[in-house]
């Protein structure tokens, strides 16, 4: 193996966190959706890197899952922010406080 | 003892006379609604099977030592167990045969009486079920299922009672004999439960026995006397529940003659009978019974003296012989009660039905009308309305005369003469209001003869035939008083050697003042209360008995229950459960503060969680 384990991680974890901060930061659904989508591939970085390190292939078997459940949720979430759009104008997940109201 | 064979004969004849008029029943309702003409003979055909067997088993159990019963257990727990069954012991036989000939006769005679009526065949059905539901509570084991065909009996008689369902006053008059009697009936349940939880068994054997009113203390075994006895009150229309049975004249004629006089109101004095013994423990009961049947007895007879309608003063004679037959087994003889019930059922029955004749002929009721049309042209039921008279005064030699005797007697065995006093004065009122119609139709004022084309043929001969079989038992049953007695095993009331000739001489002079005033050429056809403007609205309003009634249900019913109950319902119950929602709604409004609607704000709190939980787990 060229590249060491602990880089894999690394790199995993920052794609992870970069993930995290789209999520927190950004104002519009459709960007929240991505941030999500870029964590789950964080994940599975480190799923990869781990079947590589231990040569077993669970971990990458485990990456198809999470392809599938991501392209899943892609679908349910876009779907959702349509109707969210349509009840409220707007994809700014701040202006959905109508139980607040 | 009872030889095995003659348990199994016991058991098939008893089944077969239920059987059959259940079986007509359910074939009727099912299938041959819709023609008459089968119906009635199915149900005949099946009530005359049903009265065969009951008279085969009488007479083959005739000298009858040991009671038989054969019941089995329906539903049991450690601390009580219910008998279903049939017990077959002397007064429950008599009973069986009488009712199972009194409904033989009643549906033939109906054959006449309700032919071409649109309802024929629902009519047969209703009858027999009332046939099957009358003899089961007859040779009911368990007093409980004696008080379930009791119910059923009860619903045959609002069915019957409001059979002209298209008449207001028929569904009314149902309505309100079905209201009134289960009123009684509740206090008869509740008296049941309550022997059930203390005793752990119904079985009517069980009640009689000394050792199980010795479990009970006296108190409250005559809480549960009177409760029961509230029961005997509704079926058999005595004082305060009286009014019901002069308005369920609204039914057909033979059902007035079945139900309403022979049979289903005797349920009532049978049920007092089946349960003498145990009656008979509490002596502040049996008070209570004797004061309930002779202020029953006495009313009644006074209402009796006035009415107009024919039917309605046959009602309320039958009320007052009720009330003799309670105030004989009140006062401790259970052979005078039973005696004048069975005695009551066949010269009663004979009445209705002979007023029935008249009635279908002439189309009214009133007893004037029918003078006026020549209802003295009809020989059959006049003779006979003229010997149930003389029975029902207790003129010798007839059935009611041995009957009466017996009752007398039994009263004048307790020591206060007041008793006696008043079934005297009975005897006297019983003797006027029973001739009072008679000489009303033998001698009529202005005929007004009606054409007679019309009369004679067979449903007149279907109508006269029971008729002359009643007259026949009527004159002979008295005769058999003896043997019934030894039958039955009850103790015969004392000799009192003066009673006869006292009281057959106040009947006669009950038949004279009749006469004086009905009877005689020159005779006003007034009576002497008639004279008597508010005496007479008095009695005819029935003692303002059914204006108290309406009174109590607006004042307590109305007024006190159901406005406390609308109260109960609107403040308790419904503001209640809007407490409970006001309760959720207000602290989801608190709760609602923490919620701050920021999307990220609740993600970032989430991550910071995680990395908290993360730090704690990994690092600590």
């Amino acid at each position: 193996m060229i590249v060491p384990f602990s880089h894999v991680f690394i790199l995993a974890a920052a794609v992870f966190f970069i993930g995290l901060a789209c999520v927190l930061a950004r104002r519009n659904l459709i960007m929240i959706l991505i941030g999500i989508e870029i964590m789950m591939n964080a994940a599975a970085i480190a799923f990869v890197g781990g079947a590589l390190h231990w040569g077993r292939l669970d971990g990458q078997a485990f990456v198809l899952f999470i392809l599938g459940v991501a392209a899943t949720e892609v679908a349910v979430g876009l779907a959702l922010v349509v109707a969210a759009h349509r009840v409220t104008g707007s994809v700014d997940p701040d202006r959905y406080n109508l139980l607040r109201r | 003892m009872i030889s095995p064979l003659l348990k199994e004969f016991g058991f098939a004849a008893t089944a077969i006379t239920l059987g059959m008029p259940f079986a007509s029943f359910v074939v009727i309702t099912l299938f041959t609604r819709a023609h008459p003409r089968l119906s009635a003979g199915l149900s005949i055909s099946a009530v005359s099977i049903s009265m065969l067997s009951a008279l085969s088993l009488l007479f083959r159990l005739w000298p009858l030592e040991k009671p038989l019963e054969y019941s089995t257990l329906w539903y049991g727990g450690h601390d009580f167990s219910l008998f279903f069954g049939f017990l077959l012991d002397p007064s429950s036989l008599l009973m069986f045969s009488l009712v199972a000939v009194i409904c033989l006769l009643v549906q033939v005679y109906s054959l006449g009486y309700m032919e071409g009526d649109p309802g024929f065949s629902r009519y047969y059905a209703f009858q027999s079920l009332f046939a099957w539901a009358m003899l089961s509570l007859a040779v009911s084991t368990s007093l409980l299922q004696l008080y379930i065909f009791w119910e059923v009996v009860g619903l045959c008689s609002y069915l019957l009672i409001g059979f002209w369902y298209e008449r207001f006053s028929a569904t009314q008059a149902g309505k309100k004999a079905f209201v009134m009697t289960r009123l009684g009936d509740a206090s008869f349940f509740v008296g049941v439960l309550l022997l059930l939880v203390h005793l752990g068994d119904l079985s009517i054997m069980e009640l009689n026995d000394a050792s199980t009113a010795a479990r009970l203390s006296p108190g409250f075994l005559t809480l549960c006397v009177l409760l029961v006895f509230g029961g005997i009150i509704g079926k058999s229309a005595q004082f305060p529940l009286m009014t019901w049975l002069p308005d369920a004249m609204e039914g057909p004629t033979p059902v007035s003659a079945l139900l309403h006089s022979a049979t289903m109101v005797a349920a009532g004095v049978f049920l007092f009978v089946r349960l003498f013994p145990f009656f008979s423990r509490s002596e502040t009961a049996m008070t209570v019974c004797l004061t309930v049947g002779t202020i029953s007895m006495l009313m009644a007879s006074t209402m009796a003296m006035v009415d107009r309608d024919i039917k309605k003063v046959w009602a309320y004679s039958t009320i007052s012989q009720l009330g003799y037959m309670v105030m004989g087994l009140a006062a401790g003889s259970s052979f005078a009660g039973y005696f004048h019930l069975t005695t009551h059922a066949l010269f009663k029955a004979l009445l209705f039905l002979c007023s029935g004749v008249w009635i279908h002929y002439f189309e009214t009721n009133d007893m004037y009308e029918i003078a006026r049309k020549n209802g003295r042209s009809l020989k059959t039921p006049l003779v006979c309305t003229v010997l149930a008279a003389a029975s029902l005064s207790g003129l010798p030699p007839l059935a009611g005369f041995f009957s009466k005797e017996t009752i007398l007697a039994s009263l004048l065995d307790r020591p206060d003469p007041i008793w006696f006093a008043a079934a005297l004065l009975g005897v006297f009122m019983t003797a006027y209001y029973a001739f009072r119609p008679v000489f009303i139709i033998l001698f009529p004022r202005n005929l007004d003869p009606q054409d007679e084309e019309h009369r004679g043929g067979a449903p007149y001969l279907a109508m006269a035939l029971p008729l002359l079989v009643l007259a026949g038992l009527t004159l002979g049953i008295g005769w058999f008083e003896r043997s019934l007695e030894s039958f039955l095993g009850m103790a015969p009331p004392g000799e009192h050697a003066w009673l006869t000739p006292v009281s057959v001489s106040v009947a006669f002079l009950g038949v004279f003042l009749t006469w004086f005033e009905f009877g005689r050429r020159t005779a006003p056809q007034m009576g002497f209360v008639e004279r008597i403007r508010p005496l007479k609205t008095f009695f005819l309003r029935r003692w303002f008995l059914d204006d108290l009634y309406a009174f109590l249900l607006k004042q307590v019913v109305y007024r006190l229950l159901a406005r406390s109950f609308t109260q109960n319902d609107q403040r308790v119950i419904d503001g209640g459960i809007e407490g409970i929602a006001r309760l959720a709604v207000g602290s989801g409004r608190i709760c609602s503060y923490i919620q701050s609607g920021l999307l990220r704000l609740n993600l970032m709190v989430m991550l910071l969680v995680v990395v908290l939980m993360g730090l704690y787990f990994f690092l600590l």
